[in-house]
């Protein structure tokens, strides 16, 4: 992998970056249970992503936008009580992807493309793309600071956050630094992959993390790595690195996960 | 006065569970809440914790009341201390960007003792007893330093050494001057305390256990679930679980 390589630092420091965002907000992710959520809106910016290429703006932009419209419906859908959430998350994703592929179809002449913006192209970047993750970053560590144990107690036990003194705004507020996180995400690993980096390393860690500080610090570094092999072995492979990523943090899963058992 | 209730109903949108509650503690009270399942019970904490869609009424309370919800209402997979679980009684006063102050970390390992768990403070909370989870939650209760204390079924299906260790506490906070509202399926426990409030959708009977505690006021608090043993003196709620 040749390191000196400006498109190669680039996705070194995106995927560090983004390890930072899978230890901050993957970690609650998998604690308050947003996985699916988090796959949803991932899939959900599709068709923002789209119609980014013939309207000539930036895709994180419609991108943002889809992922916005699509957890606003969840959350309405979830409120009128007649669907339950996980139903709400499947039915919008499954139309989002749907209505991505009808784009889609109208739009790109070869199918690679579409695949990019499925699966990620680490090895693409523009600056643009590394201050924007930065930026989500920053956003998302802010709203950590101030908002943890809100975050905690909530998820907790919900019935008591009440009285605590724990105020009710705090949850809608981790749902949208999830969206920004997810969208940010979507040129490393793309619309199917935001799991790979937002919720693998954490669900992993997760099996053995005795207190969310270890889990939020064991999940960046896992990122990191995961996110820095995946890169090597798709260079040498001639591989996607998103595919790449996620695979390699499957693996680490399974083996997390069944060493824990026998131990 | 630390706690006044006038004419309270309320319920969730477009269902009234609970009316006509009228009822008011000194300082130093213990006061068992009586009630079927759906009887109004936990309707009657969440109004006094300003947690209710729907209400009418009045409620003057001194000060937020501390609330103890059952261990079943937790989540037991999160990775949490018996110590961390405690430590969010001092949420509401710890600025945002600090850590919980030193003060309140020892108050709350104070807390864990009193209860009998100096030892778990560190146990992961999910791996406690269920009896040990309880007065963990009590523990959190106290370190919110409420005068009020609402308590959901803290003797459900506890272990003795747990329950002893529960009432014993009771009785200390009582000597303190808080006030406690205990939900209970327990007749027999709520005679031994100092006030009794017997619901079913709306208030029964309020008043001292001498008073209220009669057969008459217990059938109608929870019909068809009540049993009264031979001889009329004893009187079992007999608990429906609805899940």
């Amino acid at each position: 992998m040749p390191l000196d390589a400006p498109f190669i630092q680039r996705a070194l420091v995106e995927v560090l970056l983004l390890a930072g965002l899978a230890g901050v907000l993957g970690s609650w992710i998998v604690l308050r249970r947003f996985a699916f959520f988090t796959h949803g809106v991932g899939t959900a910016a599709f068709p923002g992503l789209v119609v980014a290429v013939p309207a000539g703006v930036a895709p994180q932009l419609t991108g943002l936008a889809a992922a916005l419209v699509y957890a606003g419906g969840v959350e309405w859908l979830a409120r009128t009580r007649r669907v339950a959430t996980d139903a709400a998350t499947g039915l919008a994703l499954v139309a989002a992807l749907a209505l991505g592929v009808i784009l889609a179809s109208d739009v790109f002449e070869s199918p690679a493309s579409v695949d990019r913006l499925l699966f990620g192209s680490l090895v693409g970047l523009g600056p643009r793309d590394l201050w924007l993750t930065g930026s989500a970053l920053a956003a998302a560590l802010i709203l950590h600071a101030r908002l943890h144990r809100a975050w905690l107690a909530r998820g907790f036990d919900p019935a008591t956050a009440r009285a605590l003194g724990v105020k009710p705004g705090a949850d809608p507020l981790l749902l949208l630094a999830i969206v920004l996180a997810a969208v940010v995400a979507l040129d490393a690993v793309g619309a199917l992959l935001v799991t790979a980096v937002l919720v693998i390393p954490a669900a992993t860690i997760r099996l053995v993390a005795p207190s969310v500080t270890t889990l939020q610090l064991g999940t960046t570094a896992l990122a990191a790595a995961e996110g820095v092999l995946g890169l090597w072995l798709a260079y040498q492979l001639n591989i996607g690195p998103g595919p790449a990523i996620a695979v390699l943090g499957g693996t680490v899963f399974a083996v997390v996960a069944v060493a824990r058992r026998l131990a | 006065m630390t706690i006044r209730v006038e004419d309270l109903s309320g319920g969730y949108n477009g269902a009234e569970v609970l009316s006509g509650v009228s009822f008011a503690l000194e300082p130093g009270t213990i006061a068992a809440v009586l009630g079927p399942n759906g009887g109004g019970k936990t309707t009657l904490f969440r109004a006094l914790l300003g947690d209710l869609p729907v209400r009418r009424g009045t409620v003057e309370l001194g000060a937020r009341p501390a609330y103890v919800p059952q261990t079943d209402r937790t989540r037991l997979d999160f990775p949490v201390s018996a110590l961390d679980v405690v430590l969010m009684g001092a949420y509401a006063r710890t600025p945002a960007w600090r850590r919980v102050a030193k003060a309140d970390r020892d108050a709350g390992l104070t807390a864990l003792e009193r209860l009998g768990l100096a030892d778990r403070a560190k146990q992961h909370f999910g791996a406690l007893s269920g009896g040990q989870r309880q007065r963990v939650l009590i523990a959190r209760a106290l370190l919110q330093e409420s005068p009020v204390i609402l308590l959901d079924e803290p003797l459900s299906g506890v272990d003795a050494v747990s329950a002893a260790r529960i009432e014993d506490v009771f009785a200390q906070l009582r000597d303190e001057g808080r006030v406690l509202l205990v939900a209970t399926h327990d007749v027999e426990q709520a005679r031994r305390w100092d006030q009794v409030l017997c619901l079913h959708g709306r208030q029964v009977a309020f008043g001292p256990p001498g008073a209220t505690l009669t057969t008459a006021v217990l059938l109608e608090t929870y019909g068809h679930e009540l049993v009264i043993l031979p001889g009329g003196e004893r009187a079992v709620a007999v608990e429906h679980h609805h899940h």
